[in-house]
This record gives C-alpha cells, sequence and structure tokens, in this order.
C-alpha cells in the first residue's frame, strides 16, 4: 500500500487554505468528471483520486490526521494504541481519531469501492457511497462490459451465459449484431442505493471477422474467381454464401469486377426475424498463364479475328 | 409505452430530493421528458440514467440549467461521434 499525497492530488501545497481546496477540488473535478468523461477509464480512476484527495483535506479533522502522521501513517495504529493506554491510565489526548466502525461520506456518485486502501487503511472503514450528498436514492452504478465473438456466432441468435461481479447471467444475443454495438440490459447493473433501482448492464460486442466474407451491416462482400471462357461466353457457377452454396448464372460478355447482387443472402437484420440483407460477389476474372500449343493456337487466332 | 415503464414526477422529487421546477426545467431543456396522463405526470424510466447524470453534475460542480443544456448536447455530440467514428472504421475494415 503506497503513500497518496493527497496535496499533490488537488496540485496544493500543504498550507492551502479550504478555499483553496475547494476551489481546486471543482476545478479538477470538473476536468475529470467521469459524466463529462464518457467511456474514459483513466477520468474515472482520476475523478475518484481527488475525490479521496477532497474528502481527507476539506474535513479539518481527517486533514489534522492525515497532516500528523503524514508519511508515517503505517504507524497511526500504533500511536492510537499509546494514545488509549494513555487515556485509561488517566492521562489523556483530547479528540483522538475517528472509530473503526465510523462512516464517511463522500460526494462522488459511484460504486462503493472507489477509495484507496489507504484511506480505508488511515480512516477506518470503508467509504460509503451515498449517490447524492442529500442522501437521495439513486439508481446503481451501470456496469460495462466486453463480448468478444466470432462473426460466424452472430449469424443465428445466441444464447449466452455471462459472469458479471460474480453473478451468472443468461441472455440471448439476437441474430446480426455488430461490431462495436452495445446493448442494455436493464436492472443487471450494481445495486441501487439507498433504495434506488439498480444500475443497467451495458454489454459492447467485439466481434471477430473469421470468414473469407466482408460484412458492412447486413449486407455481405466476397469474391469469386471466375475463368477467362465462362466470362466471355456466360455459363453457371456455384458461389459460396454465409449458410452453404448457390448455383449462379454468369451473363456472357462479363467483365473482370463486374459485381452482381443475390438478394436476401446476406447478413440477418437485427432483431428483424427471417429478414437478410444482400450478398455483393464480385467477379475476378482468372487469365490463363499456362497455354497449350493447341489454345495457344486458338488465341492466335482470336487475335486475327480481331477479338 | 407500458404504464410501469413510468414513473411519478411527484415520486421523483421525493426520491432524488429535488424541487420540481428541476424535473420540470429539465423538460423543457429538452433533457427529459415528460408525459402527462389524466393531469399527473411521469418520466419514462429509459430516461432516469440522464436525469442522475444532470443532477450529479448540477450537484458535484455546481452546474445551472444552462451549462447542463451545454453539457447535454455536447455529449449527444460526443455519443454521435463516437458512433460515426465505429461505423467509420467498420467500414475501414472492408478495405484491409
Amino acid at each position: 500500500m503506497e503513500f497518496i499525497d493527497y496535496y499533490k492530488l488537488l496540485e496544493l501545497d500543504k498550507s492551502a487554505s479550504q478555499a483553496d481546496i475547494k476551489k481546486a477540488y471543482r476545478r479538477l473535478a470538473r476536468k475529470y468528471h467521469p459524466d463529462l468523461n464518457p467511456d474514459d477509464k483513466a477520468a474515472q480512476a482520476r475523478f475518484q483520486q481527488i475525490n479521496e484527495a477532497h474528502e481527507v483535506l476539506s474535513d479539518p479533522e481527517k486533514r489534522k490526521k492525515y497532516d500528523e502522521y503524514g508519511k508515517d501513517w503505517k504507524h497511526a495504529d500504533q500511536f492510537e494504541e499509546a494514545r488509549r493506554q494513555q487515556a485509561a491510565s488517566g492521562g489523556g489526548f483530547g479528540g483522538g481519531f475517528g472509530g473503526g466502525g465510523q462512516s464517511y461520506s463522500y460526494s462522488g456518485s459511484f460504486d462503493e469501492d472507489t477509495f484507496s486502501d489507504f484511506f480505508e487503511q488511515m480512516f477506518g472503514g470503508r467509504a460509503r457511497a451515498r449517490g447524492s450528498h442529500r442522501g437521495g436514492h439513486f439508481k446503481g452504478q451501470d456496469y460495462n462490459a466486453e463480448l468478444q465473438l466470432r462473426l460466424s456466432e452472430v449469424y443465428r441468435s445466441q444464447k449466452h451465459t455471462l459472469t458479471v461481479n460474480g453473478k451468472n447471467i443468461r441472455l440471448t444475443i439476437p441474430a446480426g449484431v455488430e461490431n462495436g454495438q452495445t446493448i442494455k440490459i436493464r436492472g443487471h447493473g450494481g445495486p441501487g442505493v439507498q433504495g434506488g433501482p439498480k444500475g443497467d448492464l451495458y454489454i459492447t460486442f467485439n466481434i471477430i471477422n473469421n470468414t473469407n466474407f466482408r460484412r458492412e451491416k447486413e449486407n455481405l462482400y466476397s469474391t469469386e474467381e471466375i475463368d477467362l471462357t465462362t466470362a466471355v461466353l456466360g455459363g453457371e457457377i456455384h458461389v459460396r454464401t454465409f449458410d452453404g452454396k448457390v448455383k449462379l448464372k454468369v451473363k456472357p460478355g462479363t467483365q473482370n469486377g463486374a459485381r452482381v447482387k443475390l438478394s436476401g443472402k446476406g447478413f440477418p437484420k437485427y432483431k428483424k426475424e427471417n429478414q437478410f440483407g444482400d450478398l455483393y460477389i464480385t467477379y475476378k476474372v482468372k487469365t490463363p498463364e499456362h497455354l497449350t500449343a493447341k489454345q495457344r493456337e486458338l488465341f492466335e487466332e482470336l487475335k486475327k479475328s480481331g477479338l | 409505452m407500458k404504464k410501469e415503464d413510468l414513473i411519478p414526477a411527484e415520486e421523483i422529487c421525493i426520491r432524488y430530493e429535488v424541487e420540481h421546477q428541476f424535473v420540470s426545467s429539465l423538460s423543457e431543456i429538452g433533457i427529459i421528458e415528460i408525459i402527462t396522463i389524466e393531469d399527473a405526470e411521469y418520466v419514462h424510466c429509459d430516461y432516469l440514467g440522464d436525469f442522475e447524470k444532470m443532477i450529479r453534475l448540477h450537484r458535484d460542480l455546481d452546474i445551472n440549467l444552462e451549462g447542463l443544456e451545454a453539457i447535454n448536447h455536447l455529449l449527444k455530440r460526443i455519443r454521435e461521434l463516437q458512433k460515426d467514428n465505429r461505423r467509420l472504421k467498420n467500414r475501414l475494415g472492408l478495405y484491409e
């Protein structure tokens, strides 16, 4: 457990007045408040440290204790014991420490485990998040989780069991979720504060493409090679779709890079049962590299004919 | 809209210890929506997260209603830009 320099955290020196502390806290809180820095874990961690520093330095008693022991805070318990013994034997140190069972409140509105071990050790007892400075009933903290899935897995609706804070949550992930998409599961976040409702769970999907298809929303894209004669004369080929193969007619005179659309052969539309996007196939005409003598002769003839 | 998803504005004022005026003002600047059914005012639970965020900013940082309106607007812009950024990254993946 490291000593935390609360003055340094608030960018103050030890002689700072209560007004200076308040001003510094406000300035830094505005900069790092988690509500103003969405999805920024570093800002949230910094805000919690700032909160902790403010909690100590803005309270004259806590500040006195902090200033008194400073870097020797680890020995605070020994000092306390000595004081207690002295008091019991008739001596006396006025004041003393806050009792172990005393609870402190802070002005943040996040989870209950926001104070450092240093704080807990020095000031005794876990700080309790009130959520509100005025003891209001607040919704619990929202949890954020990331779930990594393969593209092939999100082609169909899937049942998953997630463990969030030691609790198993079973959920059905609808087919067609997108990479980076976030879904909200109401009531699976942190417990409410003073009877407030539970927070929500936000799951962000990280989808890894493990296929040869490229996906844009519900449409899929792929490339199929066709031989030169099929491109020139037309014909039939088998092409891969996401869940199988289909036979496809190639028009005579198909150009390299030509694109065809297979309606309804794309990816499932999110939360729209039995609706699919389209599959776009780009033809790549394969030019023969090694010709037999006969084939070469035929190509020469074609050339002479003006092709 | 399900009735059980609506929270009476009066209850919100009691639970969060705010004046009714604060709730009305947030509605006026478009941060939450007040639904009136048979003369009673309600707030849909989907607005609860934004509502609490505004209370935190108001109380933690002493931000007034005009400030909350500006912050709400900018946070919306950030969310839109993050969404755009994600969409563009997904599209970029098509050409990688």
